[in-house]
């Protein structure tokens, strides 16, 4: 819906559409407000990612400090992991109430001490408490995905989310070479071990803080200006609670995908914990090796993750929406072949070999889950980010705990049973229908339309005072999900 | 006959094996004796306190024994009660991938006579219980024998190693200050943000 008298070629650097959202994605750009907020909102995630495992290269060294068991080692792990399960669910909340803005800049300073207080950990009981504390800032996953979804149009949206997505995971990879050098350092300055571990982990709370004044004073929620303005201003209304809740918990597909993810970024998860100690004991290689494996699996995020986001969008242009469902469908599955093949290759070379494709393929599933999700709600966008990314939390502590803790299956059995779970839990995809643009096995119903999908997210009463303005622009522009065959073009300004 | 016959082969075979194979621990002679200056159940002070060993010849063994002795290292080896549920500290009988001990403390050349040393346990060495070993080192570097503080299945005479925790003073301060500043950044993004929207309406 325009307004008379906008100038829209001129307000944006990029190519926008009815809703303002960027119909093009320009990655060395760091333009304001789209491409800029991309590049808040990645990094910040980044250094979450990095806080939050930046223990594990120094394992060798803090349990002999703490007096680490096994044990305790594992359980801080999978605590590491489940505090942003319902942290993820609150986030989406406060992105749909607050925006992303302040509500990730929020998050990141909330978990900032955590961070710095690592370096006070006396006991398993308090590390394990302070990587359950850290790990909450993952959570900022769900922010960058609802404020991608908000400012890039849905031609790149699965891009824009892919990359974004991707590069801040890159993180768990990065703090495996990060940590350990910051550590020598520290080292090399006369600090002795015990002491330099505590005192490497100002680095990751130090950026943390730094991200988080970035996202407050330079980043903005809306291609039109920040949720507390627009509110003010009565050009977007300050939703509730209730209903936002009660339409992503109605909403069977956002269930769906949030099982989905657990077997993709929850396995992701899974094996950053468990892959160096796995090819420490079973190859014998030396414990730095056995990092570098690791941090490879993390970095590979790099590029496969956002290859899924961009073969969403991809394939979205030919065959719409189904094709994007076809697509995960596929990618997933050959994930869990390879997971299987991963348990049973005997030799180190095929392991990494198997390993690195692995990683390419569950990493763009990813990526490909997050080409879905914007358009599941758009009115509650924020809680459906927050379930599937919490669906993924809960995948990678279910997963630890059932395969990976205690000695009843070996890690290569526990890694094929893995992959035999990815294979039948990936099957639920075959279930989500759009009736405007149908699913993996049925066409869109008949004379079902956008509109019908995302109005129907308000009520009458709400669709009087014109709540539903900015779903019925999405509605518009998403019909390019119904793939080439539709003849309706999307209203784009450039 | 056969038997005889077969008992001579694979004899000769597990030999060969034997030469072949990296050394293990159960093919070493304990024959040399070390004594340790902590009581059973003493704690000692990582940093602070010292320990002095004592090491000589078991002179009951045949003379000639140490004639490939040219080294002895003496080693700090975790007592079970610390190895377990921590598979970096397992004992292994394959010697190049035992892990029980882990510190050295000294290597000298080998006399057969009487050896004392000081040791002042360093800053490093973690929380644990501990027994003494030493390992008498072969031109080659190989282990040939070995003596220790403790018997055969390790229970007896073990002292503890009181670790420093690696905390100070000045990063709890600056803890303490940076999550300070965190805390009060994120009260004033709000202050900040409401103000905003108060003045842009």
């Amino acid at each position: 819906m325009e307004i008379p008298g906008e100038e829209y070629p001129k307000r944006f650097p990029l190519a926008v559409d009815s809703e303002h959202k960027a119909t093009e994605f320009r990655l060395f750009s760091a333009a304001p407000p789209h491409m800029r907020a991309f590049h808040l909102s990645w990094l910040s995630f980044f250094t979450c990612f990095v806080s939050t495992f930046a223990a594990p290269p120094l394992l060798p060294v803090i349990r002999d400090d703490l007096d680490l068991t096994a044990t305790d080692i594992g359980n801080a792990g999978i605590a590491a992991v489940s505090g942003a399960v319902f942290a993820r669910l609150a986030m989406g909340t406060c992105c749909d109430l607050f925006g992303p803005r302040l509500a990730s800049a929020a998050l990141v300073l909330a978990t900032a001490p955590a961070v710095f207080c690592t370096s006070l950990a006396a006991s398993p009981a308090s590390f394990l408490a302070l990587r359950f504390l850290t790990g909450f800032s993952l959570a900022t996953f769900v922010s960058t995905q609802f404020w991608m979804s908000s400012l890039f149009s849905p031609n790149v949206v699965g891009t824009a989310n892919g990359v974004a997505g991707g590069w801040g995971n890159l993180g768990g990879g990065a703090t495996q070479l990060i940590m350990p050098l910051v550590f020598d350092l520290i080292v090399l300055a006369g600090a002795g071990k015990f002491t330099a571990w505590r005192a490497a982990f100002f680095i990751p709370g130090l950026l943390q803080t730094v991200s988080a004044y970035g996202i407050f004073f330079l980043g903005q929620d809306l291609p039109d200006g920040d949720y507390s303005q627009l509110q003010k201003s009565g050009e977007k209304h300050k939703d509730s609670f209730d209903k936002i809740l009660s339409g992503a918990v109605t909403n069977y597909r956002g269930w769906i995908l949030a099982l989905t993810y657990g077997y993709c970024f929850g396995v992701e998860l899974t094996i950053d914990n468990i892959i160096a100690q796995y090819f420490y004991d079973k190859f014998d290689v030396n414990l730095h090796t056995a990092g570098t494996i690791a941090a490879s699996f993390g970095l590979a995020n790099l590029f496969s993750r956002p290859g899924g986001g961009m073969l969403s969008d991809f394939v979205a242009r030919r065959f719409g929406m189904r094709g994007r469902l076809w697509t995960l469908w596929v990618v997933q599955t050959v994930g869990g072949v390879l997971c299987v093949l991963l348990g049973k290759v005997g030799s180190l070379a095929a392991s990494v070999a198997v390993l690195l494709v692995f990683s390419v393929f569950v990493q763009a599933a990813c990526g490909l889950t997050f080409g879905v999700v914007p358009f599941v709600s758009r009115r509650s966008l924020g809680i459906i980010s927050g379930m599937t990314g919490g669906g993924g939390n809960v995948g990678a502590v279910l997963t630890q705990v059932i395969f990976f803790r205690g000695s009843r299956y070996t890690t290569e059995t526990g890694i094929t049973l893995m992959g035999v779970m990815i294979i039948a839990c990936t099957l639920v995809i075959m279930l989500i229908h759009f009736p405007q643009w149908g699913g993996m096995l049925w066409p869109p119903s008949d004379g079902a339309t956008e509109e019908d999908y995302y109005v129907s997210e308000w009520t009458a009463p709400e669709q009087d005072k014109g709540f539903h303005k900015a779903s019925l622009k999405f509605s518009q522009n998403s019909r390019r999900e119904r793939g080439q065959s539709v003849i309706a073009s999307p209203n784009t300004y450039a | 006959m056969a038997t005889n016959a077969c008992l001579v082969v694979s004899l000769w075979i597990s030999c060969l094996l034997a030469t072949t194979h990296a050394a293990t621990f159960s093919s070493l002679q304990r024959t040399l004796v070390l004594t340790a200056s902590p009581q059973a159940g003493q704690v000692l002070k990582a940093g602070e306190d010292n320990i002095t060993l004592a090491w000589s010849l078991n002179t009951t063994f045949a003379s000639g024994i140490d004639s490939t002795y040219k080294t002895i290292t003496v080693e700090l080896c975790y007592a079970p009660i610390s190895q377990k549920d921590r598979g970096w500290r397992k004992t292994v009988d394959e010697l190049a991938k035992d892990k029980t001990c882990q510190h050295n403390i000294v290597k000298k050349p080998y006399t057969s006579s009487n050896t004392t040393f000081t040791w002042t346990v360093r800053k490093d060495v973690p929380g644990a219980t501990y027994f003494v070993r030493a390992y008498a080192l072969d031109s080659a570097g190989k282990e040939v024998a070995f003596g220790q503080t403790t018997d055969a299945h390790k229970t007896t005479n073990l002292f503890e190693v009181e670790a420093i925790t690696g905390r100070h003073v000045s990063l709890d301060i600056a803890s303490a200050c940076f999550s300070a500043f965190s805390i009060v950044s994120l009260l004033g993004f709000f202050f900040m943000d409401k103000r905003k929207a108060k003045s842009s309406k």
